[in-house]
């Protein structure tokens, strides 16, 4: 009895989904967010995080969720920072199926980013990009935001 | 994980171990080796469905998601002028962060951030991905914080729904994915790029239309205004601030009329009453602070 080659990858592509389906990973999903010691925003942060590192998920509180890192480190991040890694497959010319998470499709520069901007740019001079970068520029520190909401007495309300 | 994705990955699941528990090692092989090939269609044809799984307006990565807001933000500042004045900009993002904080989508792929704009029309918008602006036509309606902080929340709440995402046409979502394609490669070659390139640019004229000429579907008004109060509560800002500013939209017969968020949103009339009914079942809610209303008339002293 022979097994073909296509017959195998297709079921070694089937495991790596189930197994996937079944983890507790996560991948953060903005470009940097903190790695908290408590779950809130004004907390101490641990550690920097970025898009596309992945986490593990220990707890959740309401809509924060206690993750350990790859490194070890464990704290408390958003859930708006976050998500399941999402599965993006193709085949090959092949017959081969190869997953990516979409996180890791748009890492590797697939998708609506820099490369389409710099040639949508080139073609349309009534799009203003240097107005949108100077208004980029423009953050708001952490200690800053919570300087102004204590003077403005807001945020005692318990928020999230 | 999305629940379509759940879904596909459990019926994979099922289909791998009816295909695998049952194998038994016995004569009766060739028999479930026929049976795994028929599970492995089965999964083929489902891997089929995975491959087109980004059909969606929710299926955009976050980053995506900026890129898009990047280029409608570039297309908005090419219509309207920046209005450079940094003291009102930056008291501009402190309202905004701090509503955005107490949204449903506090951490935005790269932050939140406000613009204000030198036009005499009384509009707000907001770009994919958290990129906000907001008129000083607008700015000088408003009479205190809680205006502006309900005004910039009710934009907030359009982009944590992301309704701009959702007012791209099927068609060009289609074109999209698929001139995107899946793989993970470096980078596109000239010919896929100019694909790519198009399908952005159909994305981007649906959502510039519906903002700055069509407007959004009107449901997504009145959930925005709903999370707009909700959001507001949450940070400690009286809501009825926003009734405050709609009622200076009421019966208005300048110049401003007919522009902005007169053609673009419901009747003022219709949004204040629907807001007083959100206001009624949060009750009771914060109220106004004479601090906030004082530093608002400070750094909104020189539109006057």
């Amino acid at each position: 009895m022979k097994i073909s080659k296509g017959t195998v990858l297709a079921v070694l592509a089937l495991a790596a989904l189930c197994l996937a389906a079944a983890s507790d990973g996560l991948v953060v999903k903005i470009q940097i967010t903190q790695l908290r010691t408590t779950p809130q925003f004004f907390g101490q942060a641990s550690a920097a995080l970025k898009a596309g590192d992945r986490l593990t998920q220990i707890a959740e509180s309401g809509a924060w969720v206690q993750v350990r890192t790859a490194s070890g480190l464990t704290g408390w991040v958003h859930k708006s920072a976050i998500e399941v890694p999402r599965f993006a497959l193709t085949a090959s010319a092949g017959g081969a199926k190869t997953a990516a998470t979409a996180s890791e499709a748009a890492l590797a520069g697939k998708g609506f980013g820099p490369q389409v901007e710099d040639n949508y740019k080139a073609k349309h001079a009534e799009a203003d990009f240097a107005a949108v970068d100077r208004m980029l520029l423009l953050k708001i520190p952490p200690a800053e935001l919570q300087a102004f909401l204590a003077k403005g007495k807001l945020g005692q309300g318990g928020g999230r | 994980m999305n629940a379509r994705t759940r879904i596909v990955s459990g019926i994979l699941a099922a289909a791998l171990l009816a295909a695998f528990v049952v194998i038994p090692a016995s004569g009766q092989l060739l028999d479930k080796l026929k049976q795994v090939d028929k599970a492995i269609d089965k999964g083929k044809k489902v891997l089929k469905a995975v491959e087109t799984v980004r059909g969606a307006f929710g299926d955009f990565s976050e980053e995506e998601e900026f890129y898009i807001g990047r280029s409608v933000a570039a297309l908005i500042l090419g219509r309207y002028k920046a209005l450079n004045d940094s003291a009102l900009n930056r008291y501009v993002n402190q309202v905004g962060n701090a509503v955005a904080l107490f949204s449903d989508r506090p951490e935005i792929y790269a932050g939140w951030h406000f613009q204000v704009l030198d036009s005499e029309e009384v509009n707000a918008l907001a770009a994919p991905g958290g990129m906000i602006f907001v008129t000083k036509g607008l700015i000088r309606r408003c009479r205190d914080e809680e205006s502006l902080a309900l005004v910039l929340a009710h934009e907030v709440g359009h982009v944590a729904s992301r309704h701009g995402l959702q007012s791209i046409k099927k068609a060009n979502l289609t074109k999209a994915f698929t001139s995107i394609g899946l793989g993970a490669v470096r980078k596109y070659g000239p010919a896929e790029l100019a694909q790519v390139t198009s399908a952005f640019e159909g994305v981007l004229g649906d959502i510039v239309e519906t903002l700055i000429e069509r407007g959004y579907d009107r449901k997504f008004e009145y959930e925005a205004d709903a999370s707009a109060v909700l959001t507001g509560c949450r940070t400690g800002y009286d809501p009825t601030g926003i009734t405050r500013f709609l009622a200076t939209m009421v019966g208005d017969g300048s110049s401003a009329a007919g522009k902005g968020w007169f053609k673009t949103h419901p009747i003022p009339e219709k949004r204040i009453a629907e807001v007083n009914s959100d206001i009624a079942g949060l009750k009771p809610v914060p109220a106004i602070e004479a601090v906030r209303t004082k530093r608002f008339a400070s750094a909104a002293a020189s539109l006057y």
